[in-house]
């Protein structure tokens, strides 16, 4: 039983340590293009696992999370063209006023549930988008706002490694609440609203939960995103942007963990050859999103290996 | 002193439907009290009402004369009264430990640490017989086990009140005899009182101490379960279903 055991946690920690040493590794042998591919993609993958959290745990569907990146970025961006705040404090006032305004907004429509969310939420994203186009004083509307980077020195490696370390940091606490009593509840409202909450469980507050945790993390990426660019344009809130996240996460697998990992560098990396016939990469990837949705729920995880999403979370 | 639950006046209609008409009833602390009646008689509905999964169009609800008639049900479930499902309603994708917790976490006293947490759900699977299958998911599971499951997670719930529905249907007479057993456990060692719906005659008559007749949405008889029998009327309701 103890080697059992052993070779378990073995292998809980070994396989994540060996992929982080690999993932040191891109810098030293990738051009720069591709090394922008692998930040972008580390972008997708923060939005889709956190997206996932609450799409694939708790099962709701929202269109708001490209909003609250949205939220995050200029935010973030704002308070460092108006007030000159740092960008690493930028983006944790970014990351703090998606947390609040994911609160808001879970507090108003998720009591409304299922399809009703999706709707208020896609309807939040929208008016978003306008309102960040129209007020152009604070915005700089479709223009983009232009925001300073992190560091003094442009370096596309030390991106990649901030990158990679925030990726990392998200991606350990979203393991942690899944794997957490908090997770359990998740997973039970998911499974059966109804008995859990006849079990005791407020699955209002667990879904605004959910939500406003997810939104938060959508922030955070949002504004290392913006902070990457150095321009935050109405595309990053755009539901374009959402689709294609969505996309991400169910092509990888909804609900599992490394899903919408997979499912977000295999996307990025195919836009980057599909873009060269023109900007209908989102549109396919939602079509096969669709097919996927339809014929293989698991996305490819389910595909390529149900023992291997097993024994990460069943 | 007042009735542990009482209901008073309870109506609900579904649409056109009245599934509940003027119910009144009472369950004193640490009795067993059956309810019985016809297929679509309403003791589901009753069920829902105190559970608050539904709320009724008129009457009201107390616990320990606490108006709870528009509570939600994970309100009601923390003040103390849980159920089991007659239409099970285990979490499918969660294993039978995963499931057990659920109801451990929804208490307000949670007492102690997720160690202690763990030795208490193990403790509840093996007193409903499933100590062996801690890890399986519940879908994997046969019907009575996921009824046991229910129980589990009911009693996770540290309840002074389970209302148990149709827990006994699909069981053989050896399977029956187990239940009425842990039924008699729950009430003499855990102190909890219970109400619960049953189909099987001999076994709801026998470890009652008091029976509840519904028809049509009505109570239309209530007493010790050698009252009910002989009552012509009770055994009319139900000739009209049986040999089914
Ligand atoms: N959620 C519901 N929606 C519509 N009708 C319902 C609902 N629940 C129960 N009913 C109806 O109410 C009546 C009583 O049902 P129920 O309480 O389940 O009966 P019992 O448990 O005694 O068999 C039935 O006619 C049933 O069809
Ligand atoms: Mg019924």
């Amino acid at each position: 039983m103890g080697n059992k055991q052993q070779a378990g946690t073995a292998k809980k920690v070994g396989i994540p340590a060996l992929f982080i040493i690999l993932a040191i590794l891109p810098p030293f042998f990738l051009s720069q293009y591709w090394l922008h591919v692998m930040i972008i993609s580390l972008f997708y993958v923060m939005m889709a696992s956190s997206w996932n959290l609450i799409a694939g745990f708790t099962g709701q569907v929202s269109f708001a999370h490209a909003a609250f990146s949205g939220i995050g970025a200029y935010a973030s961006g704002m308070v460092a063209v108006n007030l000159g705040v740092p960008p690493w404090l930028g983006i944790l006032i970014g990351t703090g006023v998606a947390a609040l305004l994911g609160l808001g907004l879970g507090y108003l429509c998720i009591r409304m549930g299922g399809i009703y969310l999706s709707l208020t939420t896609l309807g939040f994203s929208e008016i978003l988008r306008i309102i960040i186009t129209n007020e152009d004083k604070w915005t700089r509307g479709t223009m983009g706002l232009q925001v300073p980077g992190f560091f003094s020195e442009y370096s596309k490696a030390n991106y990649y490694y901030l990158f990679l370390v925030v990726t990392i940091f998200l991606l350990i606490v979203i393991y942690w609440i899944v794997h957490s009593e908090m997770g359990l509840t998740f997973r039970a409202v998911l499974n059966d609203e109804l008995a859990a909450s006849s079990s005791g469980i407020n699955t209002i507050r667990v879904r605004i939960l959910a939500f406003t945790i997810s939104s938060a993390m959508a922030g955070l990426a949002g504004g290392l995103y913006g902070h990457y660019l150095m321009l935050i344009t109405p595309d990053i809130p755009s539901l374009g942007q959402m689709f294609l996240v969505l996309a991400m996460a169910v092509i990888g697998g909804m609900g599992s963990f490394i899903g919408p990992i997979v499912g977000s560098f295999v996307l990025e990396t195919l836009s980057e050859y599909i873009r060269i016939y023109g900007e209908y990469h989102v549109l396919l990837f939602g079509l096969v999103a669709l097919a996927m949705a339809r014929f293989a729920p698991e996305g490819l995880m389910g595909i390529v290996g149900k023992k291997w999403r097993k024994e990460w979370v069943h | 002193m007042g009735a542990l639950i009482e209901g008073k006046g309870l109506t609900k209609s579904f649409g056109g439907l009245t599934a509940l008409k003027g119910v009144d009833f009472h369950l004193d602390e640490g009795e067993i009290i059956g309810l019985i009646g016809p297929n679509g008689a309403g003791k589901t509905t009753l069920f829902n009402l105190v559970s608050g999964v539904f709320h009724p169009d008129s009457g009201k609800l107390y616990f320990n004369s606490k108006n709870i008639t528009i509570l939600k049900p994970f309100e009601i479930c923390r003040l103390g009264i849980a159920r089991t499902f007659q239409i099970v309603r285990p979490f499918l994708k969660m294993s039978c430990f995963e499931n057990t917790l659920v109801g451990i976490i929804g208490r307000n006293d949670k007492n102690g640490g997720k160690e202690e947490r763990k030795d208490e759900v193990r403790t509840l699977l093996k007193f409903v017989g499933l100590g062996n299958r801690e890890q399986t998911l519940a879908k994997d599971l046969t019907l009575i086990e996921k009824k046991r499951l229910e129980m589990a997670r009911a009693l996770a719930t540290k309840p002074k009140v389970l209302l148990l529905d149709e827990v006994l249907a699909g069981l053989n007479p050896s399977e029956i005899l187990q239940a009425l057993e842990l039924i008699e456990v729950i009430r003499t060692q855990l102190k909890m009182t219970v109400f619960w719906i049953e189909h099987v005659m001999g076994a709801i008559m026998k470890a009652s101490d008091r029976i509840i007749v519904l028809d049509q949405g009505e109570k239309i008889k209530e007493g010790k379960a050698e009252e009910i029998v002989s009552d012509l009327k009770v055994i009319e309701a139900y000739l009209g279903e049986s040999d089914a």
